[in-house]
């Protein structure tokens, strides 16, 4: 059982650093938006966007 | 999409244009010249994949117009923001941003442009978020490239970058998570405790879970439920005890009473249960909070109507274009026609033909003369006109209409004023029982006190009745907001649910704001057929609802006329084959000759003095009118028109939908005393109307509803918009709200019954604090589930694209 010792601190610590990710993304506008960029995936790829080059 | 429809917009294209758009190497019809060069310009940065991902047609295009005026200094200072970095900030509310294509387009479309720094489009809000330098790139030139796209961009200021709303659904994100991730930790804990207590646990171990479960519900309590605290704290000072007080109250209280239980090494902690109830009273608010949020954005919508930027005739007789927030009551501006009128003011000089639907939700043009007053937010049939300012900014009527709808949607409504004071009441009582559950074990068997106070008071924790009634109607307005419907007033769904009789305006609201051409009749030589073609190619460039009426019923390939000239509020004339042509009001197309019989609001067409045919025009039905008032009547409520038009069109429309009752000719005051004798029959009437002149009657009625597309400042006085325009979804709000109001008492009774059965079983020791937690836990579970299930089952919008082509054509 002793190994809880290790394994618990440890979780803690990730939990640790799981919040201040999420505080980091909510900070940098990761959340203010949750509907827009479901579609932005779906396009990226797309074999018809010929043009991405076009606009630099 | 057929021919028939514009390829960028979806829009009918009028006969006689042919204008085609290169797109993906096949010439698409288009309806006007703003949508070619939006489709082709989106077609040569090979973006052509927006017409396949798009859900929702694109908006008309405008002919892209002048955005220099906003890199004036005096607008820039009210519009932008500067960043310590030299960089420049704004925010942009984007006309015509309908679905998460668009942002895709946009975002492509501008990215790229040399010295754009940043770019985020928000579908939701309409939003868009742009950092530049300003030295490499001017503001106009990327507004200018979005009204390329199609888009109307209209910077908004720059105090709504700071936006409160941001920063407040940020900080509310935080809390929940950390609450979130606090309670599974010491959830998880928690089980290892309960294991332990049946399996057997060394004490050493159980104290390390213990205060783990400390380590984690400690963030919870003092970080995110932050809120619920200073909440409490505000009441106290205020005296007003609400909500808060009794929450924050028992969190404390378990909390503290684990804490002292993990210090002495007691029978039991709580610390899931603290964590929990800080997590779901936070999940209730959070939605709550979201709700709020998008009902503001749809009312910043209304800022829309009134332009930025005005041309003021300076001393020496020329035009300069400043921001609207320069001009100053005295003014003299020139508004071109088609423009917005950018402040209340009177009319310099002649006579105008305003479109004030905005405001009055009359769809056909007004006239006024010289000395009479114009509203902002209405627009400029004729032009260009002088208006001489009166009151600009929060001074106009626009403005303060405004107000009025931002105070409708900050009241909270009154079912869940009565559960926080039911909950309130229940908690003080509770808190009282739990004090006399202590004190009377005490005197009985002093080791079971603390326990046996600690389980009445985990087992009522008040999240059962202090959600039953936000869960349901957070849930009820989220479903409701998809469909198009906007509960502004707060007892709006409760009225909904009960409404018997509906009445219904006509103009506007069972009509759309567009005419159709119903019959042509021959009055001299030529057929019907070759009379239409001469109208529609004298009103070929005329922007006026009949000219429009007339172009739809013509088929392809008029002659071209010349010497086209339009007198405003008579007619207009021309020239084609050499033969001269007058269509207008009867006296302006015969001049003397004009014949009694014909002066009944028939459009006459004329040559060479003699009249050659009659054009008789109606009201075109709302593309769902008929559908609406089917399923209303098929659900049971009573159906009655209200107008203030001449019987006989009321009458004909009634007959068309099939109501039985109508009342014409009625002034408002008509209108209000025939709602006001439906009402003291006892039923609960609702009104669905359009303007701001049904404004007095919308307030006389117990259920006001105005509809979105047109008239967005009837919202004033509305209970319920439909946003979409869609009068359908009044019937499936209806159906909705009586589901909620079920599901709500279905709560309440659960809540009621089981905090009846397990507090005295709790205070008489007959349940171990953890069945206590689990029961709580249970029985808010129950009531947010139970909620879920409004809006279920998920039936499909019972709209087909080709209504929606419809609403945006009208």
């Amino acid at each position: 059982m002793n190994i809880i010792l290790v394994l618990i601190p440890l979780s803690v610590v990730l939990l640790g650093v799981a919040v201040c990710a999420f505080f980091w993304g909510v900070n940098h506008a990761q959340f203010d938006d949750l509907d827009t960029p479901a579609l932005m995936p779906l396009s990226d790829e797309s074999p018809h966007s010929s043009g991405r080059g076009t606009h630099e | 999409m057929a021919d028939t429809h514009c390829f960028h917009c979806g829009e009918p294209i009028p006969s006689g244009v042919e204008l085609r758009a290169d797109v993906g190497g096949k010439a698409h019809a288009v309806c006007c010249i703003g949508c070619r060069a939006a489709a082709e310009w989106i077609a040569a940065l090979g973006l052509d994949d927006y017409y396949r991902l798009r859900t929702a047609p694109a908006a008309r295009a405008a002919v892209v117009e002048d955005f220099r005026a906003w890199d004036r200094a005096e607008l820039q200072q009210l519009y932008v923001r500067k960043r310590a970095d030299g960089d420049a900030e704004t925010c942009l509310l984007v006309d015509g941003l309908r679905c998460a294509a668009c942002c895709w387009l946009i975002e492509r479309a501008l990215r790229g442009l040399a010295g754009l720094r940043d770019i985020a489009v928000n579908a939701a809000a309409k939003r868009l978020y742009l950092v530049w330098k300003p030295d490499e790139i001017a503001l106009s030139d990327i507004l200018a490239r979005i009204a390329h796209l199609g888009y109307e961009p209209r910077p908004l200021d720059a105090a709504s970058l700071d936006a409160v709303a941001r920063r407040e659904s940020r900080t509310a994100l935080k809390r929940l998570v950390v609450a979130g991730l606090g309670m599974m930790q010491s959830m998880m804990y928690a089980v290892a405790l309960y294991a332990g207590a049946f399996e057997g646990m060394p004490p050493a171990t159980r104290d390390f879970f213990r205060w783990l479960g400390l380590l984690a519900t400690t963030p919870v309590v003092i970080y995110a439920g932050a809120p619920l605290f200073a909440g409490a704290w505000r009441e106290l000072r205020a005296r007003t005890p609400g909500m808060d007080t009794p929450v924050a109250l028992a969190i404390a209280l378990v909390y503290a009473a684990s804490i002292v239980e993990t210090v002495r090494g007691g029978a039991q902690v709580y610390f899931d249960s603290a964590s929990m109830f800080v997590f779901l009273l936070l999940g209730a608010r959070y939605i709550e909070m979201r709700g709020r949020h998008c009902a503001a954005d749809m009312t910043d919508a209304l800022a829309r109507a009134q332009p930025a930027v005005a041309a003021r005739r300076t001393a020496d007789g020329a035009l300069e274009t400043v921001g609207v927030h320069e001009l100053a009551p005295g003014d003299v501006v020139s508004v071109a026609a088609g423009g917005a009128i950018p402040g209340d003011g009177t009319l310099v000089a002649g006579f105008c033909e305003v479109d004030e639907s905005l405001l009055t939700g009359e769809s056909a043009p007004q006239r006024r003369r010289a000395g009479e007053t114009l509203f902002a937010g209405s627009v400029a049939r004729t032009g260009p006109i002088e208006l001489r300012i009166a009151r600009i900014g929060a001074d106009t009527v626009l403005s303060s209409i405004a107000r009025l709808v931002g105070r409708a949607q900050r009241q909270r409504p009154r079912w869940a004023e009565l559960g926080d004071r039911v909950a309130a009441r229940f908690v003080a009582g509770v808190l009282a029982l739990t004090l006399a559950t202590a004190l009377g074990w005490w005197w009985f068997d002093p080791t079971r006190a603390f326990p046996a106070a600690l389980a009445v008071l985990v087992v009522s924790c008040p999240c059962a009745f202090a959600l039953s009634v936000p869960a349901a109607l957070t849930r009820a307005m989220a479903v409701l907001a998809q469909r198009g419907v906007l509960v502004l007033k707060p007892d709006a769904l409760e009225k909904l649910a009960h409404v018997r009789r509906i009445v219904f305006d006509k103009t506007g609201t069972l009509t759309a704001r567009r005419i159709e051409l119903v019959d042509i009749e021959p009055l001299g030589a030529l057929d019907a057929a070759s009379c239409l073609r001469i109208a529609a190619s004298l009103e070929a460039a005329n922007t006026h609802p009949l000219a429009a009426a007339i172009r739809a019923a013509a088929p392809d390939g008029s002659a071209p006329a010349q010497e086209l000239v339009s007198v405003a509020g008579a007619g207009v004339s021309g020239r084609i084959d050499g033969h001269e042509y007058r269509l207008g009001r009867p006296g302006f197309a015969l001049g003397e000759h004009a014949h009694p019989p014909l002066a009944d609001g028939r459009v006459v067409l004329a040559g060479g003095g003699a009249a050659l045919a009659a054009f008789r025009f109606r009201e075109a039905l709302r593309a769902d009118a008929e559908a609406a008032v089917d399923e209303l009547r098929a659900a049971g409520a009573e159906l009655e028109i209200l107008s203030g038009d001449a019987p006989a069109a009321v009458g004909q429309l009634a007959r068309r939908l099939g109501i039985e009752h109508f009342h014409a000719a009625l002034s408002p005051a008509g209108k209000l005393a025939r709602l006001g004798a439906m009402r003291s029959g006892g039923a609960l009437v609702a009104m669905v109307g359009d303007g701001i002149n049904d404004a007095p009657v919308l307030a006389g009625a117990d259920l006001a509803v105005a509809l979105g597309d047109g008239a967005d400042l009837a919202q004033a006085s509305a209970d319920i918009v439909l946003a979409s325009g869609r009068l359908l979804a009044l019937a499936e709000a209806r159906t909705l709200a009586r589901t909620t109001l079920a599901i709500l008492r279905q709560n309440l009774a659960w809540a009621f019954a089981y905090n009846f059965l397990s507090i005295p079983a709790a205070a008489f020791g007959l349940i171990p604090p953890w069945l206590a937690a689990i029961g709580m836990s249970a029985s808010s579970l129950f009531v947010v589930l139970n909620s879920l299930r409004i809006g279920l089952p998920r039936t499909p919008l019972a709209t087909p694209p080709e209504i929606h082509r419809e609403i945006a054509a009208t």
